[in-house]
């Protein structure tokens, strides 16, 4: 650490000494005095500096700046790298997953004194679990949540005499009877390209990615659960009843979009998705609850989601609590959230709100859209992440993108994530149980 | 001598040039899809959207676009003239002096485009964190100043085109080192010169890595770190593909007007006209 | 006098130093001092106490040559390393070829649309990498190539372009369309340095334009063709852009492709700066090592002509 300091106090020296006056840094969050109250807040979502006007007209007492950053895993390094340097805005937005990490890394601070009680209570156990990591500290307030389900052409599906599957058995059968019926197609495609996928649909099995015992941690990437869906998966690749492809590619949008692929196991933001991605068949898909492990249950994954925390860096974590409250549970907020980011919010009461009265425009043809959404949450399956899951997740695309392109064994690429995984956690030092 | 056109090698580099442009015409044709016709017409067909993805381009975050595009050419025009200054400079100094250690320190800053600019931004992050520096214009200005390959260019222009003997005439005269570099080196360098700044100027305008590291100010972006916003907005909602390829059109044109503005100083022939005299 | 001229001998000492000081300073901060950090990161690592969450859960600790050792016994830096060569054999020569080709034929006489050419064959220079790949991306997929498209019209197979073998040609393409400009610009600029009379005298002895443009042009842009190599040799062994941007396409193509994609990886999503500075440093060396060793040959080549001319 000294020869760190000597360099950066040299640089400092020399710098200085270049006097670059009037060009100075960031001025975030220390108006400290009286005055109003300056939060900076890095968020991607899509239409947030408009909820936050808001609250900025309300409260001219707490002023909070949006910094709209490019979403995904570069930017939880970002963030450790600013708190590191003590430039952490006072709040961000942080998905789900990444949560230990930056708990972790000590960005994130313990907000469980400033939040009021009745907070815990708005959201869904599972949600709230997974901003706790089951202890006694909150280091977030959930925003939105992703629920998965099932999506597929409603036309294709009578075209075929196909029915809509419930297991995940039933689910096997359809692929194979439609590439019976027409070899062109596949009723939907394994990706490696996305990790979240593969976990939401592990989770929906009851897998437990990451667990602690005292100080210890367990990883259990390739339980039961999870070497389930892996092999199921991996017989249908092999099988040549799905396609191998991955998704999110402008071929995957015109598979879409000209019915090569007929369905696709997502989550409830996909109208957004399928709004681009296949733009002509507009009001012919719908959606059906995801297939299950056993039949008559009611149980789903999470793909996607994200919070709003309060950095260490915050001085003011009082007022940057109180916003990130308003923001998530006032129902005047969520429901800006919801008609300007096109968010589903994570608060239980929102889900049935009346700003979620209308289907999304794609699925106008399914007027109860978001009440079948509700009904589908709540079997939302508990996650629990660890402190390196973009360690696990990179390992996923390289070891799966390998297995699905040779239609090969899928059983092997989740023993190398789950080494993987563990190999890295304890070169860092983590205590993990074998 | 005949004035006859040589086929073979005008050919030669017309197919060049339609290689080089095809993939551009696509830019182009993509621009004017709508969001609907993107993913689902044929590649080359003309799309109907042009004017509307402009428009929405402009109404996007009250255009914030155009902020972002007045940010990439404050960065690129300021630094670019800063690096052709300080290369220039170095290039000059090393090409006409002999002294003790020139050649290690020639290889000692070339050998700075060996380290990665992936692993020196973090550093370079902390480092200017200290003087409370990061997410400012300078942060993303003064790392960029320095550029090893406009040293090196600035130093064969300078030896190829400023003779010796020229220097050593002014000498005689009794001119001083500053005046020889100003008056006598500086033209004759020029053509040299405005390679250089073109080059620094692309680079820095298609530079992403370190404005990302250092700026969380989305008014302080550059038009890459901008398109890259667009296209990564969260899983729940999908890239603005329109946007960012309409916006990557409009973000080559000032590019473009560089590059002619510039070709002409090639065309001057100032070296061997120098040399002649 | 003799005080005046020894005065003026004084500045002229002195000069080199004044012209090459801002480039020393500017180096030293940017260059200098993050290498410095770098290097010092590379010799430590974080060590987690508990469950590692919480305040003073990490803490920096020395590592000695650990990270090293890790990264040189890393298969999949080996691996990656292995890529672009293969990737770099193909980049290098061709698109070097074919920016000597075009600089000559800019510079040569009776060759039409030398304005345009010169123009339009930097153009891709000047398209952003993330763009560029985007759109070779799409040129790619079977599903909506113009490519396949024709192929497919006159009844042949379509490769697959994003993998195996083709994989390589593919992503060297991209470079290649991207990077021909630059060089071609670096090789022109020198070629019009060239005093003119040069070439009078072989036109008088009957030299063709060929003859001219082997005999005379290349040995004289020489370093600048060096240059380029150079350049282009550093600029395959950091290869980034196109393989991250192809990536989502295929399942070709793992995160760690090319030894700066684990470096990226290892320091922008892993958050182990620590580990992707010691590869970091690594590649710099071998880097290093690669590169001046190759100028020291050029060097030498040179040197040889020279006396036997």
């Amino acid at each position: 650490m000294k020869l760190h300091r000597t360099l950066v106090t040299c640089l400092a020296t020399t710098l200085s000494a270049a006097a670059l006056a009037g060009c100075g840094g960031s001025d975030d969050g220390d108006s400290s005095g009286s005055g109003p109250v300056d939060l900076s807040y890095w968020a991607w979502a899509p239409g947030m500096e408009a909820v936050v006007d808001l609250w900025n007209e309300a409260n001219p007492e707490i002023q909070v700046t949006v910094r709209e950053q490019a979403a995904g895993d570069d930017l939880v390094t970002r963030t450790i790298t600013a708190a590191q340097a003590g430039e952490a805005p006072d709040l961000v937005q942080a998905e789900y997953q990444a949560i230990p990490t930056l708990v972790s890394n000590d960005v994130l601070a313990d907000i469980s004194g400033e939040l009021g009680d009745e907070v815990a209570e708005a959201f869904a156990p599972g949600v709230w679990q997974q901003v706790t990591l089951g202890g006694e500290a909150v280091y977030a307030v959930p925003q939105d949540s992703g629920p998965m389900m099932f999506y597929y052409r409603q036309d294709l599906f009578e075209e075929f005499g196909l029915e809509v599957p419930t297991t995940w058995d039933e689910f096997a059968d359809t692929a194979r009877a439609l590439r019976e019926a027409d070899p062109n197609r596949y009723l939907t495609t394994f990706s490696a390209n996305d990790a979240g996928l593969f976990a939401g649909l592990a989770q929906e099995a009851g897998a437990q990615w990451w667990t602690t015992e005292g100080d210890t941690w367990r990883v259990a990437i390739d339980d039961e659960a999870t070497r389930r869906v892996a092999d199921f998966w991996g017989g249908l690749v092999a099988e040549d009843v799905i396609s191998n492809e991955p998704m999110y590619t402008p071929a995957w949008n015109q598979a879409l979009n000209d019915g090569s692929q007929i369905a696709w196991v997502s989550a409830v933001w996909a109208p957004g998705t399928l709004t681009t991605a296949a733009p002509d068949t507009e009001g012919l898909w719908a959606m059906a609850p995801l297939p299950q492990w056993n039949a008559g249950d009611n149980a789903t994954g999470s793909w996607g989601g994200s919070t709003t925390a309060v950095t260490n860096d915050s001085e003011h974590r009082a007022a940057a609590v109180e916003f990130a409250t308003w923001l998530n549970t006032d129902p005047e907020a969520l429901a800006a959230l919801v008609t300007e980011g096109g968010v589903y919010p994570a608060a239980t009461a929102a889900q049935t709100g009346d700003a979620l009265a209308e289907p999304p425009a794609y699925f106008a043809n399914q007027p109860d859209f978001y009440a079948l959404a509700a009904e589908i949450a709540t079997g939302t399956a508990p996650a629990a992440w660890g402190p390196n899951v973009n360690v696990a997740y990179a390992t996923f695309n390289d070891a799966f993108g390998q297995a699905a392109e040779s239609r090969g064994d899928f059983a092997a690429a989740l023993t190398t994530m789950q080494q993987a995984t563990v190999e890295d956690m304890e070169s860092h030092g983590f205590q993990v149980a074998r | 001598m005949t004035r006859r056109i040589a086929l073979l090698p005008t050919a030669a580099l017309l197919l060049g040039a339609l290689y080089c442009l095809l993939p551009v015409a696509w830019v182009l044709v993509a621009a004017t899809k709508a969001g609907d016709e993107l993913f689902a017409t044929f590649t080359f067909a003309p799309g109907t959207g042009l004017l509307e993805n402009i428009a929405d381009l402009n109404d996007y975050r009250d255009g914030v676009y155009w902020q972002w595009m007045a940010n990439s050419g404050l960065y690129a025009g300021v630094g670019a003239l800063l690096s052709c200054a300080v290369s220039a400079l170095a290039g000059y100094g090393l090409a006409v002096y002999r002294f003790r250690g020139r050649e290690a320190v020639f290889s000692v800053l070339l050998a700075g485009v060996l380290m990665p600019p992936v692993i020196l931004a973090v550093p370079q992050y902390l480092m200017l964190a200290e003087v409370e520096l990061t997410d400012s214009y300078p942060s993303v200005l003064l790392p960029l100043i320095l550029s090893p390959y406009g040293i090196y260019l600035a130093r064969i222009y300078a030896t190829a085109a400023v003779p010796a003997d020229l220097l050593e005439a002014a000498r005689m005269d009794g001119s001083g080192e500053w005046r020889i570099f100003r008056v006598i080196a500086l033209p004759m360098m020029l053509p040299g010169l405005v390679t250089i700044f073109l080059f620094q100027f692309v680079a820095i305008w298609n530079n992403f890595l370190l404005p990302y590291v250092m700026l969380s100010d989305d008014e302080k972006f550059p038009i890459t770190l901008g398109l890259f916003t667009l296209l990564n907005q969260g899983s729940n909602s999908p890239a603005l593909y329109t946007l960012v390829i309409t916006g990557s059109l409009l973000a080559i044109v000032p590019l473009i007007a560089l590059f002619l503005v510039i070709q002409r100083f090639w065309s001057l022939d100032l070296l061997s006209g120098a040399v002649k005299s | 006098m003799s005080g005046t001229r020894r005065q003026a001998y004084g500045a002229r000492r002195r000069a080199p130093y004044a012209f090459l000081a801002p480039a020393a300073v500017l180096f030293l901060l940017f260059f200098a001092l993050p290498i410095g950090y770098a290097i010092w990161l590379s010799l430590h690592r974080i060590e987690v106490q508990g469950l590692g969450l919480g305040s003073g859960a990490r803490s920096e600790v020395w590592a000695g040559l650990a990270n090293y050792a890790d990264a040189l016994s890393d298969s999949e830096l080996l691996a990656s390393a292995g890529r672009v060569l293969g990737y770099g054999l193909i980049v290098i020569p061709v698109m070097l070829g074919l920016a000597l080709l075009f600089a000559l034929l800019l510079d040569a006489e009776r060759v039409r649309g030398r304005r345009f050419g010169r123009l339009v064959i930097f153009l891709p220079y000047a398209v952003p990498g993330v763009i560029a790949g985007m759109l070779w991306g799409f040129l790619y997929l079977p599903s909506v190539s113009p490519l396949h498209y024709l192929l497919d019209r006159f009844g042949l197979p379509a490769p697959d372009l994003l993998a195996g073998g083709p994989l390589y040609v593919a992503m060297a393409n991209i470079a290649v369309w991207g990077g021909t400009g630059f060089n071609m610009i670096v090789i022109y600029t020198s070629l019009r340095a060239i005093p003119a009379e040069i070439y009078e005298a072989a036109r008088l002895d009957g030299c063709s334009q060929a003859q001219i443009a082997l005999r005379i042009k290349i040995p004289m842009v020489a370093p600048a063709l060096v240059l380029t190599f150079f350049f282009s040799v550093i600029a395959t062994l950091q290869v980034f852009n196109e393989p991250t941007t192809l990536r989502p396409l295929t399942n070709s193509i793992p995160t760690t492709w090319s030894p700066m994609m684990k470096v990226y990886q290892d320091a922008f999503r892993g958050g182990d700066i620590h580990a992707a500075a010691a590869t970091a440093v690594v590649i710099a060396v071998i880097t290093l090592a690669l590169s001046f060793g190759f100028l020291r040959v050029a060097n030498s080549r040179n040197r040889q002509e020279e006396a036997g001319r």
